[in-house]
């Protein structure tokens, strides 16, 4: 016991090294105490709670998961280029192209933790867990993605879109589109600043579903990764309750179809019929529930109109989220199904847009707010 | 502190014990053994407070024989007024904790006040 005291007296004194200056003294001061604590148990207790008091005030767990992240993505990112490197066929034209296309990739992730954390359309990411958890694991299986295209790449040579010849004018189109794009989201904002937020983000939205089916694989992945960080990030119109809905229908369609694939696939291809339309008609009800369930979690008092907009645009952010998880998982398991990464979304857009209209007339019944907001404030409105 | 928000019962029972006598000084031990919180609960809800400029903090003056210097806490005058108004507001359960006091060495000390807090 006297051998855990001290263990823990001295993670304290360590713990309270690591926080900021003005937070340092109060784990100072419950290491001052512990003194006065009966030995023991008591004393423990204690000094745990003291740690526990460091590892919120220095937010440690966000640190550990930050770097933790930052970790996977220079791992997945060194795989994928050593994959690339050493093992594709002798320079030519397509494996130059696979090439670049890593290393756009690859830089695009490692930029992933700066742009997430400035302010803007992309970050600082919201403060519910379930925002902080849907961009750790949508990037994780972005990463994941990128390994399997380049995997895939191995195999199928000409990448994920087929073995279909080097195309300059497609890359251009592609990079032009971007930057098209971009441009013109900025001028709308700067001409007409006035513009409600919910159009400019539906904009974007059907701009980016519209770029999916222009840009490579890699430009996918990338498109991918803004719409999580967008999706996630603190400006996003999108509730935790949405997000929610639409990562938890969107993960169990994805690992439907992942196995109905696994399950019907035959050397003779007999049921790529039937296969298509698992995959289809899946993400599509998978959308229609996460639409239905935002919008009835989406509370809200006044205009029943304005209500019932709001409740609708829940559903197809949503549905939309959810049909970008289910063709995200999907890919991951089976890389040649990367054109559900663009059928997806739009299905689960109208999936979504469905099942909220229909939920929006049945809300679910308000309740009070809560917050735990360290453990000062139980409940607000009051 | 916000006029929307109620205060939890946790740290309703911390403003009556800083409440029962607001110009004396207690340590977080003292806090503890008569509130019945645990130090991870105690020390969070004094950080906050002090945050908001509810509570002041400082750390015990001079070098006391044997044992540390002790961080010190009490209630700042727009503190005790606000605490006097979240008892007055607070259901029954919750302002019947108001703690007995005990003697506590280091309470009523002259403290040194530490730059940036609670002030």
């Amino acid at each position: 016991m006297d051998q855990l005291t001290w263990m823990l007296t001295r993670m304290l004194r360590d713990a309270a090294r690591l926080l900021p200056s003005a937070r340092r003294e109060w784990a100072e001061a419950v290491r001052a105490e512990a003194d006065l604590v009966p030995a023991g148990w008591p004393r423990v207790g204690w000094l745990a709670g003291g740690l526990w008091l460091a590892a919120k005030e220095a937010e440690i767990m966000r640190k550990v998961v930050y770097w933790l992240g930052i970790g996977a993505v220079a791992a997945a990112a060194a795989w994928a280029v050593w994959l690339s490197w050493h093992t594709s066929p002798a320079a030519d034209a397509l494996t130059v192209t696979d090439r670049v296309r890593v290393l756009v990739g690859v830089t695009a992730l490692a930029l992933l933790p700066w742009v997430g954390r400035r302010h803007g359309w992309f970050g600082p990411v919201g403060n519910s867990i379930t925002a902080r958890l849907v961009r750790v694991a949508g990037c994780a299986a972005v990463c994941g993605l990128g390994a399997a295209i380049v995997r895939m790449d191995r195999y199928i040579h000409g990448g994920p879109h087929g073995p279909a010849p080097f195309s300059l004018s497609r890359e251009i189109i592609a990079a032009v589109s971007v930057g098209v794009v971009l441009t013109a989201l900025r001028v709308v904002r700067a001409r007409w600043p006035q513009l409600e937020a919910g159009i400019l983000w539906a904009f974007a939205a059907m701009a980016g579903a519209v770029l999916l089916g222009v840009v490579p694989a890699q430009g996918i992945a990338i498109v991918y990764v803004a719409g999580i960080l967008a999706a996630t990030s603190r400006r996003s119109p999108a509730t935790s309750a949405s997000l929610a809905a639409g990562a938890m229908t969107g993960l169990a369609a994805g690992l439907t179809a992942a196995l109905a694939v696994y399950e019907l696939n035959t050397p003779d291809d007999r049921y790529i019929d039937l296969i298509l339309l698992v995959l289809l008609v899946t993400t599509f009800l998978s959308g229609t529930l996460a639409g239905a369930a935002a919008s009835w979690l989406r509370p809200g008092t006044g205009d029943p109109t304005e209500l019932r907009e709001a409740r609708i645009r829940q559903g197809l952010l949503a549905g939309t989220a959810s049909g970008a998880v289910a063709g995200l998982v999907l890919t991951d398991f089976v890389a040649i199904a990367v054109f559900m990464m663009v059928l997806g979304p739009l299905l689960g857009a109208a999936g979504g847009a469905l099942g909220g209209a229909v939920a929006a007339d049945h809300p679910r019944k308000p309740r009070p707010a809560r917050s735990w907001a360290a453990g000062l404030f139980v409940r607000s409105g009051s | 502190m916000s006029r929307r928000s109620a205060l939890s019962a946790q740290t309703l029972a911390v403003l009556a014990a800083l409440a029962a006598e607001p110009s004396d000084w207690r340590h977080g031990y003292d806090l503890a053994r008569e509130t019945g919180l645990k130090s991870g609960t105690l020390y969070p809800i004094l950080v906050r407070l002090a945050d908001r400029e509810i509570v002041e903090a400082c750390w015990e003056d001079g070098e006391p024989a044997g044992r540390p210097r002790r961080h010190l806490y009490r209630l700042t005058s727009g503190g005790l007024a606000a605490a006097m108004a979240a008892l007055a507001e607070a259901p029954a359960p919750a302002a019947r904790t108001v703690p007995a006091r005990r003697t506590a060495p280091g309470r009523g000390a002259a403290p040194r006040r530490l730059a940036g807090e609670g002030t």
